[in-house]
């Protein structure tokens, strides 16, 4: 009851408020406003949880504001709102006009999507010009980040050929999953072993969970499905990453059929479907292990060391992990300019550091080394995490980042930090990328195949007879008092004793 | 003209919320029901719903859920209004307000804490559907106590008094007396619980680990991705609701004592 009011409540309260939020963006000056809409705590918002630590530390967007009007002499003002998932975000879209939002920061899965349905509108050739001082964006992005932006061309059915995601997208954060596990419980050679097998594992049984989402769930199952394949391919072919990807995108029925049965096993195996608990169930020590994408394993190994003084580790299966992305685009109708200049504003290193630090996932930005102003801050920031001094302790090793910072850019870290620890889930090392897949929009038939799937498997499964039985109560529940509700109007009922007098159930209105 | 002031008038606040937030979405949600992706219309969701053995199985389990989860509130509920009603301590007030200080508390805090409790106790994990029950009814019980507690008080002393004085004893009072005047505290009470009960997912998600669902939580995901199906879920679900509002006399215009305006 409880969320139907709610469903329909904010159903009805988005139709009415359509055409007034198109009303409310008419500021009477000349200010521009920006309407920036993110995921829910995915931007430093200031004060002293920030990176500069102050009270007065200002929020991301009010940076912006400032910067905007001293760069290029015209007030703006950012409206930012947030959502809390993709398909939110997707919905909310479809019921406000065009040119209601500037700026969107999507998923991979959900650009690919928003891009094959003609909804958003490509950056302009400009932001690509390294030579503009202000083009922060293609001046310090990750050659690592922008390379799989460039190499995956945007499928749709009036194909404009040649397309490609970063045309459309400018990335913002990006991580894999993984599981993070308690290393006091768990035997971390045999867990190696398992891979993502782990999830079925009886070993692990009641002490493993889940994402409560179906990609990531699905996910899963593919890579336990296809686990032989997918270890019988040539790691150092040419095209291993490719052959990697088809296979954990696959959607035929054949194969949905097969992942059923997989996430059948999976349904039995683990402790719950998570969305935000899993954290605090491996600090109770609830679970051993627990499936994350990075950012949020950074997170939860913070916070066991921090309050519990327990160890946590990360762990990415070494047959395949899933590289995903969220990224920002600009829907139909954006102002593209200062849209352009916020993503710039963003990936300026000293605002990527800012937004790392506050929202803990790893920006796609590494930085520009020519600017010596700004372009290393990204690095340094990672060396003062993560750096250790050889000279102190012996257990060190060189980590190399040169596959998203570039070269020369080794430094050493705690053996630990660097195998297994934050470290490790923030910056994988480049052998670890190697087997990340990216997974693609599923398509809408396969979408809603894959959905129906997940809700079969949610659902509660009761026999046939079960059912029946259920049905026949039902109906006794219902023909009981409903035969009690209209027996009155009928004969029946006993006439009252002799020497009684009924009264009647009006009498007392007299 | 002069304009007329009539009592009427003072409705028509009323009117235009129930018209844009009951009576319209109302009907988008039929809407949504009967027709597919390119709004044409459709039987089809409702097809899909009922020809699922998933579906049906989650209607069933949510309503036995919520069948068991009243019945132990009504259990649990009726002896306490019933000593509260009955008894001439001097703060039972203070006791009533124990019993309805946990509604003040935020809803998601008390779920959390439920669950930080279980997991202590080691049940967490361990017994999805005992715990999704458990919380229900921590959750529900206010609901059940007090229009009980209320009908309980409204009956008239006296009617004791001439139980007593005609040789009735406790038993008789009670069948004949108190338990059929506070029918209607009851029927509130039992609404009041076993609706909210079947789609509060909120709870089953928390403490059942996610693995125990109910029909709510299908909306919810079905909200995600497919409008359609979800408003036919939706639709079904207020048609389960009518019929039980129905049943247990929710709609009936000549009861004066009912509780449920608490």
């Amino acid at each position: 009851m409880k969320l139907k009011r709610t469903a329909t409540l904010a159903l009805a309260a988005a139709l009415v408020s359509a055409p007034v939020l198109a009303v409310a963006g008419c500021a009477p000056d000349d200010t521009i406003v920006l309407r920036v809409y993110n995921w829910e705590e995915y931007m430093d918002e200031g004060g002293e949880d920030s990176y500069d630590g102050t009270e007065a530390a200002p929020s991301m967007t009010e940076r912006f504001e400032a910067w905007y009007e001293e760069t290029y002499d015209t007030p703006i003002r950012v409206e930012y709102t947030t959502y809390g998932t993709n398909e939110d975000m997707y919905n909310q879209l479809m019921l406000t006009n065009e040119g209601d939002y500037d700026l969107l920061c999507p998923s991979e899965y959900m650009i690919m999507k928003l891009a094959a349905e003609d909804r958003l509108v490509p950056y302009d050739d400009s932001f690509f010009d390294p030579t503009i001082e202000e083009n922060y964006y293609i001046r310090n992005v990750s050659p690592f980040i922008q390379n799989i932006f460039e190499g995956n061309e945007i499928v749709r059915q009036n194909n404009d050929a040649g397309s490609t995601w970063a045309d459309y997208a400018a990335g913002y954060m990006w991580g894999v999953t993984g599981f993070i596990y308690n290393a006091e419980a768990i035997d971390e050679t045999q867990l190696a072993e398992l891979g993502w097998n782990a999830m079925t594992a009886d070993i692990y049984k009641n002490k493993v969970t889940t994402k409560d989402n179906v990609r990531d769930t699905y996910f899963v199952a593919l890579a336990i499905l296809y686990r032989d394949e997918i270890k019988a391919l040539d790691r150092n072919a040419e095209n291993f990453n490719e052959q990697l990807t088809a296979i954990l995108n696959r959607t035929d029925e054949e194969t949905i059929k097969k992942v059923e049965e997989i996430l059948r096993q999976i349904d039995g195996n683990i402790y719950s479907y998570e969305t935000d608990t899993g954290k605090n169930d491996m600090v109770l020590g609830n679970i051993w292990l627990n499936f994350a994408w990075s950012g949020d394993a950074v997170y939860a190994m913070d916070l066991a060391e921090e309050e519990d003084g327990i160890s946590l580790n990360f762990f990415i299966p070494n047959e395949c992990a899933n590289l995903w992305f969220d990224g920002w685009v600009m829907p139909k109708g954006a102002q593209k300019q200062p849209a352009q200049a916020f993503v710039n504003f963003l990936s300026r290193p000293d605002n990527a550091v800012r937004n790392m630090y506050y929202i803990g996932y790893s920006s796609v930005i590494s930085g520009d080394r020519a600017d010596e102003t700004y372009g290393s801050a990204v690095l340094d920031y990672v060396r003062e995490c993560y750096e250790a001094d050889p000279e102190e302790t012996d257990d060190v090793i060189l980590y190399d980042l040169s596959y998203f910072f570039g070269e020369n850019t080794a430094f050493y870290a705690e053996t630990e930090q660097a195998l297994s620890r934050q470290l490790h889930a923030q910056y994988p090392t480049q052998e670890d990328m190697l087997h990340c897949a990216v997974m693609d929009y599923y398509g809408e038939t396969a979408n809603e195949n894959i959905n129906e799937l997940w809700s079969r498997i949610k659902a509660e499964s009761l026999d046939a007879w079960a059912i029946a039985v259920l049905c026949a109560a039902a109906v006794l529940i219902i023909a009981v008092p409903l035969a009690a509700k209209f027996g009155k109007h009928l004969e029946f009922r006993k006439k009252p004793k002799k020497g009684y007098r009924q009264v009647s159930q009006k009498s007392d209105e007299i | 003209m002069r304009l007329q002031f009539s009592r009427k008038m003072l409705g028509i606040p009323y009117a235009v919320f129930l018209l844009f937030f009951v009576i319209v979405p109302m009907l988008v949600i039929l809407f949504y029901a009967f027709t597919d992706k390119e709004l044409h219309f459709t039987f089809g969701n409702f097809i899909r719903f009922f020809s699922d053995p998933s579906k049906l199985s989650t209607i069933a389990y949510s309503l036995v859920i919520a069948l068991i989860t009243t019945v132990i509130c009504l259990a649990i509920a009726y002896p306490v209004a019933y000593i509260l009603a009955r008894s001439n301590m001097k703060r039972k007030f203070v006791l009533l307000l124990l019993f309805v200080t946990p509604m003040w508390i935020n809803f998601v805090l008390r779920v959390n804490a439920i669950r930080e409790l279980l997991s202590w106790t080691g049940l967490l994990g361990e017994a999805n559907y005992f715990n999704t029950i458990f919380g229900m009814v921590y959750d529900f019980l206010p609901f059940m106590i007090l229009p009980i507690y209320t009908t309980l008080l409204k009956i008239d002393h006296s009617l004791y008094e001439a139980s007593a004085d005609l040789g009735a004893g406790w038993s008789k009072t009670f069948t004949r007396i108190t338990l059929p005047l506070s029918l209607p505290g009851i029927m509130s009470g039992i609404t009041m619980v076993f609706l909210p009960s079947m789609t509060n997912y909120v709870v089953s998600d928390m403490l059942g680990n996610s693995k125990v669902t109910i029909i709510g939580k299908f909306i919810y995901e079905y909200f995600g991705s497919n409008w359609h199906m979800g408003s036919m879920v939706a639709l079904i679900l207020l048609i389960v609701v009518f019929l039980t509002t129905w049943l247990t006399g929710g709609f009936r215009e000549d009861e004066t004592v009912r509780g449920a305006n608490i």
